[in-house]
């Protein structure tokens, strides 16, 4: 096992993902300390520009994390995130960020232990790819 | 009539359509000389690296080209050191320009040349056989990342009067009547008020427009989606229509304005040469969510084979400004 601990930037949707989050949290389930969590009304609304910055600035990984088709607040925010990933994914992995990095997951409010498995392999995924290569070129430089 | 200004005309890595548009000025090149004596310019008068260096200083230099050799960097040195105003003129010294779509080669997993120095060449030929291949930078830069830049006129090649109005603001500080109106059409009101006044733009002002290509678009938007994605040469153009809407990957939602729409106007996608306007952070992921939301489908398979149609996307986005505008390469 390497000791790298991956930085890994989550956007949670407050109707959903966000409770399951807190319900994980309430209710004692043991959780990875990676995660560096920002509630957002919407996956609609996390623009790709978002995960952009956040890579540009260093992040191992970024997690989108929404309600399930159908279930969203706002009728068909979650909708949108879901068209917008594959051509995101797609673009960062041309300039360079591996699969794996970036990911968009339906967690439902009702679902604390899924938050923290998607969690656990998503950290685990993203330590075996090791740092964002934007900070090893910087290290190497 | 005040004295001749020196100016100095220089390009590094390029095409070397810069130095054709700044000759295709209309009616204005005959009274270019009348404010200006070209001291270096070696595309036009042959001038040799001695001819700069005699000189101490001079007025104003347009530099187009990207960074790319040793040369390009010395001369990018040099001519900020003699000249007062130095003006990046064109989307390779402004942006890194296409030469820029290089740096892409240090990505891993795209081929192993990230660890050499001299990247992209194959095998230095034989001494003595063929002229020395130029030292190569390790990544291409474009000029504002190397040294301070004054003014951008960005634009591939730059439009006649936006060059206008440089060489109206520097050259004859508001003296020359000739077609105010032309030089002053399409900036922003500021820099529009400075070039007729004959006062200096704030400095680091672009000489374009400060809206996307979409505000002088000839096309209407129609909030249609598409089925099917198509390059330019697969599909002709409905007129009027939104060439992003009929599934064309047109980048001037996120491009600055100032070309007035000429090429989605003929029904040519955007390509993006004046670089992003200042609201966007990044035109890739900008971009991305334009596109993707005239996808017309929520069903994850045909959308990932929707997404797996775009083809270099990365190289598309990117054309004109992968070495200056894309966060995750700078």
């Amino acid at each position: 096992m390497n000791d790298f601990e991956p930085k890994i930037l989550a956007f949670l949707c407050n109707w959903c993902s966000y409770v399951a989050a807190d319900a994980a949290g309430v209710s004692r389930l043991q959780q990875r300390p990676n995660v560096r969590i920002i509630r957002v009304f919407c996956s609609g609304m996390v623009d790709p520009s978002y995960v952009f910055k956040a890579f540009s600035l260093g992040a191992d990984g970024v997690l989108v994390a929404g309600c399930h088709p159908g279930d969203c607040h706002y009728i068909s925010g979650n909708i949108k995130a879901l068209r917008r990933s594959f051509l995101l994914k797609n673009l960062l992995i041309e300039l360079g960020q591996e699969k794996g990095r970036f990911r968009l997951e339906w967690i439902a409010a009702s679902e604390p232990q899924r938050y923290v498995k998607v969690i656990e392999q998503m950290v685990e995924e993203v330590r075996q790819l090791g740092p964002n290569p934007r900070r090893r070129s910087q290290q190497s430089a | 009539m005040p004295k001749k200004k020196k100016i100095a005309v220089y390009s590094a890595t390029g095409c070397r359509g810069c130095d054709q548009a700044l000759m295709d000025i209309h009616y204005q090149v005959g009274s270019l000389t009348r404010g200006a004596e070209m001291v270096f310019w070696p595309y036009l008068l042959g001038s040799q690296w001695k001819d700069l260096e005699d000189q101490t200083e001079l007025e104003v230099c347009f530099f187009s080209g990207a960074i790319r050799t040793e040369g390009d960097l010395q001369a990018a040195l040099k001519l900020r050191q003699k000249s007062r105003l130095l003006i990046a003129c064109g989307a390779c010294a402004a942006y890194g320009g296409l030469p820029g779509l290089f740096n892409l080669n240090f990505i891993q997993g795209r081929g192993e040349r990230e660890e050499k120095k001299e990247p992209g060449i194959p095998k230095r030929p034989e001494e003595g056989l063929v002229p020395p291949l130029p030292q190569l930078e390790s990544k291409i830069s474009a000029l504002p990342q190397v040294v301070e830049t004054d003014y951008l006129v960005p634009g591939c090649a730059p439009r006649q009067n936006f060059l206008w109005a440089a060489i109206q603001a520097f050259i004859y500080e508001g003296e020359s009547s000739q077609r105010l109106s032309f030089s002053a059409f399409r900036l922003p009101e500021n820099i529009a008020q400075a070039v007729v006044s004959g006062i200096r733009p704030p400095q680091g002002s672009i000489f374009s427009g400060d809206k996307a290509v979409c505000a002088s678009c000839s096309r209407t938007k129609e909030k249609k989606q598409f089925q099917q994605f198509n390059r330019s040469w697969e599909k002709n153009p409905e007129p009027g229509r939104c060439l992003l809407e009929q599934g064309f990957f047109c980048q001037g939602i996120v491009t600055r304005e100032g070309c007035g729409g000429l090429c989605t106007a003929v029904g040519l996608p955007c390509r993006g040469c004046f670089g992003k306007t200042d609201e966007v952070f990044d035109p890739g992921p900008k971009m991305i969510s334009a596109v993707s939301s005239t996808i017309d489908s929520a069903d994850p398979a045909t959308l990932s084979a929707m997404a797996d149609q775009f083809v270099d996307l990365a190289g598309t986005i990117y054309r004109y400004t992968l070495a200056s505008q894309c966060a995750l390469l700078v």
